[in-house]
């Protein structure tokens, strides 16, 4: 089989941070960002795993808070990252099995986590979004570029940690809802108490939307769909912490969560998830603190065959990790951070060869983070990963550098080694997709190895706040699927293997402006990369199973927040994203490979959302939300199209009561 | 030794896939007067049981007596004349009809065989493009295909063949699945009609939304008798 070089690029959009903490504090009415410091103050974990304000992190990191995710009405992390995060898309693949492509990085690349935990289970490499339930999140913290440093596999494009609510007030009940097109609609409930000693809050989500179906204009050039497969969702979290001391902080969750799909009514498709949690943080001392965790999630598909009444299961993935992490903090303010992780990764697949597989696998790793002085500060980070399935091993290091030559001007550099370890699927795969091929794992594969380097300026004057980011990515040996080929003259069954490319390339830029006056917010980013996909001697190009990211994207938003008094205030948000146009090969047939490949054009598009909020007596919430305000109907629904019919009007209501 | 919860913890919630039968069919269906019913159901269940997996096939005779009450769901028996010697089936007339009792049926049945034609008890058939039920994945690789479902028919249940050197074929007048005959298709010219086998693996999905295997392996017997079918299949999938 033929090799491919990939060369891969990432990218860190760090999108006015600053703003969107300024967005919090809706009555000042004259906010000056040189002269409000609160909002750098925001405390994030994700980039060094250490507590550090953002604006005191080497590592470039994008925060979303509660606030934002309340503003966009966001109801799973799907929702909230294509109108938060320019360069995100989501579009199908094969059965319309949801895959994200942030800035060329794919579900393999991008790492989920709750809490700080991995999130078991894939679909076509991508963990299931709908489960990212955004009711009860404080706060979502997203670093892109290599990561793997600090988090092993899978982080070589970067990571999306969601932090999730503790209850602060003495008790706290909020239940909203909203409903819209398709018959729709969202109950979101949480209830917390607090006490001296413990707290506990319980979070629940239903949501559901009906099929419904799209029109396409004749002859599409490549695969469309005509049925928009909608779902029913329930989720329910519980986190309970004990504090029997100053000192010492116990922290238990437990998840449950259910998905439907009825993409054939008789036989709706289902996804269970069952997640439980145990940790204890200790301060031993003013400049040391332990963490001590173990995690259990379980993630399973099966059909229910409903005329029999029989719900059979087709996959289950189930991870059991303990964690150690250790801080030190010195006088001078330095951190010495010493962790480790051994995880058991379960994996039950009927068109897996075997069908049951396991891996362990165990890493260790430290962390200097050096204050060189006011200006400059540099963090360093070692880690040593093995795996016991091919028994493969690796050390990554990871180097992130802040210079501030002024306090309203932040100068980043960063490079990260990132790696990624072939997963079992990738590895004993054998799935005959349709008729068309035999997708078939590769034993042999070698890891993946990315080099990413970064570097970020960011500027802020008075009312405005400017960040620029470039970024470029090298992938060796990127783990992709390859070239279908026939085993022999007289096998007329194609095979389409898992296997190492040669080269993989993605670089670009990201710049976000951001502006406030009185009551007024408006901001603007924008996201350019170029994925150079990798290219062989035999054909045009490898099949890449999902379409590239699009060159450009913009994302743009103007809010209005006024408190007419006590008892009543309005916000009026206006907001949009534009998308260009992307090229890709794609085969002519993919019943019949030897027609070869075409280039199929994927048109650009903009959506634009309105929305009203109006807050009566401090308790209640009123919103009104006009989605694709300008009626956008793609003419094709091709698998990177939005998923929209039209114009859709969703009407909302929220209660807080503490 | 792995703790329980290290392979998970849902296992109660969910079901096994009865155990499927699987093998070989053998029926005679060359008579042009009888229906051969096959019950797969009754076949699975004997399996399951751990009980002797004789293949059970019932035969009913059609229907040849005019009746006097005549609606839309009449089976009944309808003479065409096809231009056997000159355009072959594809040109043909409908000479005369009359109406029958309805076909005679066993109580439980899943598939009926009458030559080269299939009905279903309800069901619906898609042709995939495998040649060996071992390609056929897990149900999600095919519940989503188009099934087709059996619809009436007067041309193709050739039943009464005594004025067939005329052109005239009597005809039932019955609903078959032409999705599922599309495994042995009969053609004229030439004469004598030749048959085309087709060797690809249909899936059946039943009324109560269970799904069968069904690949023809053979069509001929021993003594070259045609339309007595060698029929491979697996239920449930």
């Amino acid at each position: 089989m033929s090799e491919f070089v990939k060369i891969n690029i990432i990218s860190i959009a760090l999108l006015c941070s600053v703003t969107m903490q300024a967005r919090q504090k809706a009555d000042d009415r004259f906010y000056d960002f040189d002269k409000d410091t609160v909002e750098l103050g925001q405390v994030v974990v994700t980039g060094t795993r250490t507590p550090k304000t953002l604006a005191a992190t080497p590592v470039p990191t994008r925060i979303v808070t509660s606030k934002d995710i309340e503003r966009v009405d966001a109801t799973d992390i799907q929702d909230l990252l294509k109108q938060e995060l320019p360069g995100a898309e989501f579009s199908y693949a094969m059965n319309q099995q949801t895959h994200l492509n942030i800035s060329g990085f794919g579900g393999q690349s991008i790492l989920f986590l709750v809490d700080g935990e991995r999130l078991a289970g894939e679909t076509m490499d991508d963990v299931d979004f709908n489960r990212l339930t955004m009711a009860g999140v404080e706060r979502i913290e997203i670093v892109k570029g290599a990561a793997s440093a600090l988090y092993g596999s899978n982080a070589g494009g970067g990571v999306i940690n969601i932090i999730t609510h503790e209850s602060s007030k003495p008790w706290s009940l909020h239940v909203d809802s909203r409903w819209g097109s398709h018959h729709s609609h969202r109950y979101n409930g949480m209830f917390s108490v607090n006490k001296k000693h413990w707290s506990n809050s319980l979070t629940a989500t239903y949501s559901q939307i009906d099929n419904y179906h799209v029109s396409n204009a004749d002859n599409p050039i490549t695969r469309v769909y005509h049925e928009v497969y909608g779902n029913k969702v329930i989720s329910v979290k519980d986190q309970f912490v004990v504090r029997p001391t100053e000192q010492l902080k116990l922290k238990g969750k437990l998840g449950y969560y259910f998905r439907q799909v009825p993409r054939v009514p008789s036989e709706p498709e289902r996804y269970r998830d069952f997640s439980a949690g145990l940790k204890a943080e200790w301060e031993m001392s003013r400049n040391d603190h332990v963490e001590l965790s173990y995690a259990f999630d379980q993630y399973d598909k099966s059909t229910f065959l409903k005329a029999q009444s029989l719900d059979i299961r087709s996959y289950s993935n189930v991870q059991n990790s303990v964690r150690a992490l250790y801080n030190h903090s010195f006088s001078n303010g330095d951190i010495l951070t010493l962790g480790g992780d051994v995880m058991r990764d379960y994996l039950l697949n009927t068109k897996l060869m075997g069908t049951e597989r396991t891996q362990q696998s165990v890493d260790v790793f430290t962390q200097f983070d050096w204050n060189i002085n006011s200006k400059w500060e540099m963090v360093t980070a070692l880690r040593y990963d093995y795996f016991s399935d091919g028994h493969l091993s690796r050390i990554i290091p990871k180097l992130s550098l802040r210079y501030q030559p002024k306090c309203n001007l932040s100068v980043r550099l960063g490079y990260g080694m990132g790696f990624r370890a072939p997963t079992l699927k990738e590895k004993y795969y054998e799935f005959d997709m349709a008729g068309i091929w035999i997708v078939e794992g590769n034993e042999q594969l070698k890891p993946e190895l990315s080099h990413n380097f970064n570097a970020s300026v960011e500027y802020t004057k008075g009312r405005y706040n400017l960040m620029v980011m470039g970024y470029y990515n090298s992938v060796k040996d990127k783990i992709s699927t390859g070239i279908p080929y026939y085993r022999s003259k007289e096998n007329k069954q194609l095979y389409l293997p898992y296997g190492n490319m040669d080269s993989y390339a993605v670089y670009g830029v990201d710049v976000s402006v951001c502006g406030r006056w009185d009551i007024i917010t408006a901001k603007l980013g924008y996201a350019y990369v170029k994925e150079q996909l990798p290219k062989s001697g035999d054909v045009s190009s490898v099949n890449n199973q999902y379409i590239p990211a699009r060159p450009h994207s913009l994302n743009w938003e103007v809010g209005l927040d006024k408190s007419f008094s006590n008892d009543y205030s309005l916000s009026v948000t206006l907001s949009g994203r534009m998308l260009s146009a992307v090229e890709n090969k794609e085969y002519r047939d993919y019943y019949d490979v030897s027609q070869g490949t075409i280039s199929i054009h994927y048109p650009a598009y903009s959506l634009w959302k309105l929305m009203a909020v109006q807050r009566l007596w401090n308790k209640a919430k009123l919103s009104l939300t006009i989605d694709n305000l300008f009626n956008y109907k793609p003419d094709y629904y091709y698998f990177n199209a939005p998923t929209t019919d039209g114009l859709n009007m969703m009407v909302g209501l929220g209660i807080d009561l503490d | 030794m792995a703790l329980a919860s290290c392979n998970g913890v849902f296992d109660g919630v969910y079901d096994e896939l009865p155990t499927p039968a699987e093998g070989d069919i053998y029926i005679d269906a060359s008579s042009w007067t009888k229906w051969h019913y096959l019950d797969l159901h009754a076949l699975q269940e004997a399996v399951a049981n751990g009980q002797k997996t004789e293949v059970v096939i019932q035969t009913f005779d059609i229907p040849m007596e005019e009746i006097a009450d005549y609606d839309a769901d009449s089976t009944g028996i309808y003479t065409y004349w096809y231009d056997v010697f000159g355009e072959g089936l594809s040109k043909r007339e409908l000479r005369s009809k009359y109406p029958t009792i309805r076909q005679p049926e066993p109580s439980q049945w899943d598939l009926a065989f009458h030559r080269n034609n299939v009905r279903t008890n309800g069901g619906a058939v898609w042709q995939t493009p495998f040649t060996y039920i071992s390609q056929l994945g897990d149900h999600s690789t095919f519940v989503t295909q188009s099934f087709v479902g059996d619809t009436w028919n007067e041309t193709d249940v050739w039943t009464v063949q005594d004025r067939m050197l005329q052109g005239l074929v009597g005809n039932q007048r019955i609903k078959i699945n032409s999705e599922l005959g599309k495994w042995l298709r009969l053609d004229i010219p030439p004469m004598p009609p030749a048959f085309t086998y087709n060797g690809n693996v249909f899936v059946v999905r039943f009324s109560d939304g269970t799904y069968a295997a069904l690949r023809l392996k053979n069509y001929i017997s021993p003594s070259n008798v045609k339309c007595h079918m060698t029929i491979e299949y697996k239920y449930p999938l």
